[in-house]
């Protein structure tokens, strides 16, 4: 009887064997493409068509260097007119910014999503116009004026690093989808006299802590160069 | 790792929405500091009684008060202010002369306005005997910038 149990178990271990060299045999070798993928930031558009005194396009590129490693690039203009309780200024300008990103998501075989993290070194020229300003005063014992002097002040620059966390998805073949968040810290400015950088194209509002936030709602194309194996 | 990405944004947003830039919180456009000093001990303050204080062809500003310091606005459309003290029944008149100049204080609060080159340009010596201006520039209110001595 004892013999008879023995021989089924190095049977099994025997077939098992067979079956796992047998299945290595059938993996299909996937490759993936590498390759340039550019792309438009999709909200822009619609911000500028709902409020007209938005405009921007944003252009964004990205180049697969490794497995889970991409290079981006993001190139935009911006035009936006801020109106605050005491003033109203418009900035324009342009950007650029330039990083990588690392892919944390674990695909399935065929699939070509991603959830990254990323990191951008963002630069920006730009030039600020103050349209409009009502002197602060307490009280309403004296009603001030409006001022409108039209002041610009031109040649303004502006460094910050920003941090990136977002997703894309194939959703067609080799076209993209993508959204990201984006926290941002100004490095350095070169401020207008007797005003403030308060909007910097690229990198939005500048808030009191000198950081900022943005969102990216991104449409974009692959263009297969390579194929590697997996 | 998702959960967690999702906490460390709403914490971002959380904190980045309550930001502190959208109220006004710092000191905006001065008024101008007045002390009533005795004049036989120039340092020492001196009531003014029923004192009524209005500026220009405007409301009165203070009615009927007995007071030895006085903070009022400057106005801002002009380049001088008249101000016309009255107590007891006695008028006397200040004209200051002033350029203005904004800077700019933070988002929230826009530009202030600060007057400088201060100077009397006239007054009417009726309960005053003198007048001294302390700061030829006017840009905050922590010390008094006029002396009136009565």
């Amino acid at each position: 009887m004892k013999q008879l149990r023995i021989l089924p178990f190095y049977i099994s271990l025997l077939t098992t064997f067979i079956v796992f060299s047998q299945q290595e045999k059938d993996t299909v070798k996937t490759k993936e493409s590498y390759g340039i993928r550019v792309g438009i930031d999709i909200s822009k558009p619609i911000t500028t068509y709902f409020e007209p005194e938005t405009k921007g396009i944003e252009l964004i590129g990205d180049i697969r260097l490794k497995r889970n490693i991409y290079a981006a690039v993001e190139l935009g203009f911006d035009e936006k007119t801020t109106e605050e309780d005491y003033l109203n200024f418009t900035t324009k300008g342009s950007y650029l910014k330039i990083g990588a990103n690392y892919n944390a998501y674990k695909n399935w075989v065929g699939m070509n999503n991603e959830i990254f993290v990323g990191i951008r070194y963002g630069m920006s020229f730009f030039e600020q116009t103050l349209n409009s300003y009502t002197p602060n005063i307490k009280g309403t014992y004296f009603i001030p004026d409006t001022v409108n002097p039209n002041t610009e002040f031109k040649d303004l620059t502006a460094q910050w690093v920003e941090f990136v966390f977002g997703l894309k998805v194939e959703t067609f073949k080799n076209l993209y989808l993508g959204a990201s968040f984006s926290v941002k810290k100004m490095m350095n400015t070169k401020e207008p006299e007797n005003f403030k950088n308060l909007y910097v194209p690229g990198f939005n509002r500048v808030f009191l802590n000198d950081m900022g936030v943005g969102f990216n709602y991104t449409l974009s194309y692959l263009i297969p160069i390579v194929k590697k194996k997996k | 790792m998702k959960k967690y990405s999702t906490l460390i944004i709403l914490a971002l947003i959380l904190m980045l929405s309550c930001e502190k830039d959208d109220i006004c919180v710092e000191t905006t456009t001065p008024r101008v500091i007045i002390l009533f000093n005795n004049f036989d001990e120039p340092e020492n303050s001196k009531e003014l009684s029923s004192l009524t204080f209005w500026v220009n062809e405007n409301d009165s500003i203070v009615l009927n008060q007995t007071i030895d310091s006085l903070a009022f606005p400057i106005d801002l459309t002009q380049n001088s202010t008249q101000y016309i003290f009255k107590t007891n029944n006695i008028k006397d008149t200040i004209n200051l002369e002033y350029n203005r100049k904004d800077i700019f204080v933070s988002r929230s609060c826009g530009y202030k306005t600060i007057f400088e080159e201060v100077q009397n340009k006239s007054n009417t010596f009726n309960w005053m005997k003198d007048i001294t201006i302390n700061q030829t520039t006017i840009e905050n209110e922590t010390a008094a910038h006029i002396t009136i001595l009565h």
